[in-house]
């Protein structure tokens, strides 16, 4: 039978032999021994959530899930076979993890965190912009944001990566309402911008192919020599927007382009 | 009737599809992860995978970061091949042989041998070939993925002479020059935030990388291409070689797109052709792109 010592009773020693411990709650049950155990393992597992989980998901999340992991390595581990039990505990951990992961459909949706991350980022670059004139450098962000520069990078990757992610959801501090007139607004000078575009230079088809507002900012950026935040100031959306929106019909004009004559 | 057997992991000893060269610094791991995330985009590896590699990647380079070279700094190589159901991944140093790393006394280094062994199928602790490096060898299991386009023929190493004109922060080899379509934007995206470039003109450089990687792939002479990078404050620098003759001008012409204004030189500070090895028969095209709005 257990005993039913409580904490309480059997003072925590984290300095006390694992090997002795796995004993007391193997072979005698003593639960006071799993918890010292759990204690005194515990900045395993949290190591190993913060380097497997990097960025990914809220760090208590994961830090929930790697102690689980714990748990489970802490109840299935045999001291006999004379491996430290780190040796066991990691990969014990990690496959905790990791089944998180599948679980919840970390691989085919985006995930929570990187999601919150992308939004928050986006709302802190159109915040900065609109205080300093100019937009954020990634370390201004990441100070900003209280995140290390790398995770900046991937939520700016991310809004690149994720068609599915909405970056149409309203900035703060302006409803769904104004965001659609002042887009209507600027929509409405597409055409001036347009044949600038055509005065430019011999315009072939493939432009004409793009939407409206990709040939919209698409001329801001190389024929008016816009920033990209001053066009997401004037078209009324996020400059990772904007961003996207480039990337996004280059790659198309390209496609239209290249098809018939490559340079190989 | 034979029973066909999966292809090797190892196509070819000392040709991967991407070899890095960095230094050790901390601040560049963050690279190579950035140059794996690229590379399972490419081959439609999933998010777990992914996560894999890069967390057992990350913990062998923390290795040569903090143990290689005693405080000092040296170079860090990574090797990646991808094979049809697996991909290899190698972390290598010039250090001094036989060293403290990933003793199990240490307690962080051996939570990442743990982890290293844990999350790969075969790890391999060795010394390298070559001179007194030592290196982490790691194979992960995957499910069958798209084969990249082609393999290079004539290995991934670059000719000489490139080597030293690329000296810099980055030197980094593909092959096949189409990895450049996903792994280009995010390592430029890297070294822009340096930079201390803007988002603005960080975004910009994501142009400017997908205009090389579209174009690039014809341009190059033999089975691979070399980019190096480097950066100052507010000025990033990239160089792209071996092109083919007379293709350095090519590139930027063609990235002049439907009546828009060459995107590559609208982007980017200066362009210079230089030829590669006095020779004329490939050239390098230098790029340089600031910020100083």
């Amino acid at each position: 039978m257990p005993t039913t010592a409580s904490p309480l009773a059997a003072p925590l020693r984290t300095s006390e032999d694992p090997h002795d411990l796995f004993v007391r709650w193997q072979e005698q049950g003593d639960p006071a021994a799993r918890d010292s155990l759990v204690a005194q393992f515990m900045p395993l597992a949290r190591s190993l959530a913060r380097r497997y989980g990097r960025s990914s998901e809220p760090f208590e999340d994961l830090l929930q899930v790697a102690s689980m992991g714990l748990l489970k390595a802490v109840d299935r581990f045999d001291p006999e076979r004379g491996h430290p039990f780190p040796a066991f505990a990691v990969p014990t951990i990690l496959g905790e993890m990791r089944r998180y992961f599948r679980d919840s459909g970390w691989a085919v949706h985006v995930p929570r965190g990187t999601q919150e991350r992308a939004l928050k980022v986006r709302d802190a670059q159109d915040l900065l912009a609109n205080q300093t004139g100019r937009a954020p450098t990634v370390n201004q962000l990441a100070q900003y944001l209280e995140l290390d520069s790398e995770d900046v990078l991937d939520a700016l990757q991310a809004i690149q990566a994720y068609e599915a992610l909405s970056l149409d959801a309203p900035p703060r501090g302006a409803s769904a309402e104004e965001e659609v007139m002042s887009y209507g607004d600027a929509v409405g000078h597409d055409d001036q911008h347009y044949e600038l575009v055509e005065l430019g230079a011999t315009v072939s088809a493939a432009l004409e192919h793009l939407p409206a507002r990709e040939r919209l900012v698409l001329s801001m950026r190389f024929v008016d020599d816009l920033t990209q935040t001053e066009i997401a100031e004037r078209v009324g959306v996020s400059q990772m927007q904007v961003s996207r929106l480039l990337r996004r019909s280059l790659d198309r004009l390209r496609a239209l382009t290249d098809a018939p004559s490559g340079m190989a | 009737m034979e029973r066909v057997l999966p292809a090797p992991v190892r196509r070819q000893a000392g040709s991967p599809n991407v070899r890095l060269s960095l230094s050790n610094r901390p601040e560049n791991v963050a690279l190579v992860r950035q140059m794996l995330a690229g590379v399972a985009e490419a081959i439609g590896l999933d998010a777990i995978a992914l996560n894999d590699i890069s967390t057992a990647a990350t913990e062998a380079c923390n290795n040569v970061v903090l143990h290689a070279y005693e405080g000092a700094e040296g170079p860090l190589q990574i090797d990646v091949s991808v094979g049809s159901e697996a991909l290899e991944v190698v972390v290598r140093d010039h250090g001094s042989g036989i060293r403290p790393q990933f003793r199990r006394s240490d307690e962080v280094s051996g939570i990442g041998l743990s982890v290293i062994q844990a999350l790969a199928r075969r790890a391999e602790f060795g010394g390298t070939t070559d001179d007194h490096g030592t290196e982490v060898r790691m194979t992960f299991a995957t499910p069958p993925l798209a084969m990249l386009d082609s393999f290079p023929e004539d290995g991934l190493e670059p000719p000489a002479i490139v080597d030293a004109e690329l000296a810099g922060a980055m030197e980094m080899s593909i092959a096949p020059a189409s990895l450049a379509r996903t792994i280009l934007p995010r390592l430029l995206s890297v070294f822009a935030a340096r930079a201390h470039f803007t988002t603005d003109r960080l975004a910009d450089v994501q142009l400017v990388a997908d205009a090389l990687a579209a174009h690039v792939p014809g341009s190059i002479t033999g089975g691979h291409l070399s980019l190096g990078a480097s950066v100052e404050p507010h000025d990033l620098e990239l160089r792209i070689a071996p092109l083919r003759a007379g293709c350095a001008n090519q590139l930027i012409a063609d990235s002049a797109l439907d009546g828009l204004a060459p995107v590559i030189e609208r982007l980017t500070h200066e362009q210079q052709v230089k030829a590669v090895g006095g020779s004329s028969e490939a050239e390098m095209l230098a790029l340089r792109l600031t910020d100083r709005r």
